[in-house]
């Protein structure tokens, strides 16, 4: 039982952080983005690159990784977002088309084989003999660290505010000075950052392969359907009710069936409360 | 000292074109009103002077032309709105639905919100609590807080009495009175509750199907037949 509670957190957390980025595009911008996947994609294979490959200090690795996801998040808004404005089914489309290029970037670049990631960390922690990899714990921590920073910047800052805004009426955040352009510029790039930077953890709790964006995707996707838009909190729990279906169903019933609960539960969810279990409805 | 000058303004939704060489004058200190009835094109002139519907013209602030650039930029030059539906945030204070306001007056915070508080006292007795929970009195009253927050020179309000008890009509009035008077600011409202319009502004004028069909003192169009018949019934 002791097993199953700390796998949990530590999955649970990853879960939230991988959540959080897509959460943040589909609550302030109103954009499924199918690419998403693709930040953790590139987070974790640009980590590879510097800190495996050329050998890099491996927080130089992770900084790295997040400088690229920013990027490419300001380049999607840029180049496909912004110029298809209210066109959501070309813009999904879009970003799910991108998905693929930067897939086959990454097998032409890579290979398609798959990698090991080292642990961040080295070293396995036990507790009541419990083995804790720290890699998996510090992606745990820094993932909370994270979003309570998060938490804390959208409600105390005036660009947090003006996301926040953005997302509950953008007429009205326009009319109160907020432009609503950079604001979805920016928060396209914390979404990349976050993406990116979750993508270094989940591939070194997994593996790194080409076809790494998909697993990612479902999760955030999950999460947000079934927290709730907009919802930070939701999305904490959720991730939390995720990351817990899956350690319970592989330990205690079967391994083939760990995802399986998760998207029981977004149909359900999907049929008795569309708006999310902490959502709100448009009033 | 003309504050805001609109020439020719068009707008267009699409093919359709909304509105037809209106062109106004407000000047530092002055309430104006245009009035109509639905569809007179009130609402497409304050969101073409914000930047929000297509248009052409000239939408000179303070000498500036603003025509065409973003709401955010408008903004920033000094106008400030709060339109018809509010627009405000469901699931925010009204405390941080002023601050949001501030966004592009950050340097004005206090000294707004001190003004805010002491025009509505209830937003400050209230500022924590979240907007879906109030009525459409103190909604109008955070739309004209959050406006006031951008430090306007120029205060567009778009139909600030409609749906509210008169007690609350006649609170708005005074505070539209006590900015034009104590804070010098320049007003434009949009009624179609003309016995308020021209109870409160110095110049009224009236929008028929997009165009300014009369304009005048609120005494001259009171003496105006055809506008008292329109609008008075007599």
């Amino acid at each position: 039982m002791l097993q199953i509670l700390i796998q949990g957190l530590l999955l649970s957390g990853l879960y939230a952080l991988i959540a959080m980025g897509f959460t943040l595009i589909f609550s302030v911008g109103r954009v499924l983005n199918l690419a998403y996947g693709t930040y953790l994609l590139a987070g974790g294979y640009t980590y590879f690159y510097f800190a495996q490959q050329l050998g890099l200090p491996k927080f130089a690795g992770v900084g790295l990784a997040a400088v690229v996801g920013a990027a490419m998040g300001l380049a999607k808004f840029q180049a496909i977002v912004k110029p298809l404005k209210g066109n959501h089914v070309a813009v999904e489309i879009s970003t799910l088309i991108l998905a693929v290029v930067v897939q086959a970037g990454i097998i032409f670049r890579f290979g398609d084989s798959s990698k090991i990631l080292l642990p961040i960390v080295p070293g396995v922690g036990r507790v009541a003999d419990i083995a804790i990899p720290y890699s998996n714990l510090i992606a745990a921590i820094v993932s909370w660290v994270i979003l309570i920073a998060l938490y804390v910047f959208a409600r105390s800052t005036h660009i947090g505010r003006a996301m926040r805004a953005v997302s509950m009426d953008p007429k009205g955040a326009a009319l109160s000075g907020v432009d609503t352009d950079r604001v979805n510029a920016f928060t396209w790039g914390i979404s990349g950052t976050l993406g990116a930077v979750a993508g270094v953890f989940f591939a070194s709790y997994t593996q790194l392969y080409p076809g790494m964006w998909v697993a990612p995707l479902i999760i955030a996707v999950a999460v947000v359907i079934v927290g709730g838009i907009g919802s930070i909190f939701g999305t904490l729990i959720v991730a939390h009710i995720v990351g817990f279906m899956e350690i319970i169903t592989s330990s205690l019933i079967a391994p083939e069936l760990r995802g399986v609960f998760t998207m029981i539960l977004i149909i359900g969810v999907l049929i008795a409360r569309p708006h999310g279990l902490f959502g709100r409805e448009e009033p | 000292m003309s504050c805001l000058t609109v020439t020719d303004l068009n707008a267009f939704y699409g093919r359709a074109q909304a509105l037809f060489n209106v062109s106004i004058r407000a000047t530092k200190g002055e309430i104006i009103a245009l009035i109509g009835a639905n569809g007179a094109g009130k609402s497409t002139f304050f969101d073409s002077v914000m930047g929000l519907a297509r248009a052409t013209g000239t939408v000179q602030v303070a000498g500036t032309d603003v025509l065409g650039r973003k709401p955010a930029t408008i903004v920033a030059h000094g106008v400030g709105y709060a339109p018809e539906r509010f627009n405000l945030f469901p699931y925010m204070s009204v405390r941080d639905t002023l601050l949001v306001g501030a966004y592009t007056a950050r340097g004005d915070i206090e000294r707004n919100l001190g003004i805010v508080h002491s025009l509505f006292p209830r937003l400050k007795e209230r500022e924590g609590q979240e907007i879906s929970t109030q009525s459409g009195g103190e909604r109008q009253m955070v739309s004209l807080g959050r406006a006031l927050m951008t430090s306007p020179q120029v205060l567009l309000v778009d139909e600030p009495t409609i749906g509210l008890a008169p007690k609350v009509c006649i609170e708005i009035a005074g505070v539209l009175r006590r900015l034009r008077d104590e804070f010098g600011l320049t007003i434009v409202i949009a009624e179609q509750n003309a016995n308020f319009a021209l109870s409160l502004a110095e110049r009224v004028y009236v929008l028929e199907s997009g165009r300014v069909k009369a304009e005048g003192t609120a005494a001259e169009l009171s003496e105006n037949e055809a506008f008292a018949e329109a609008y008075f019934g007599h």
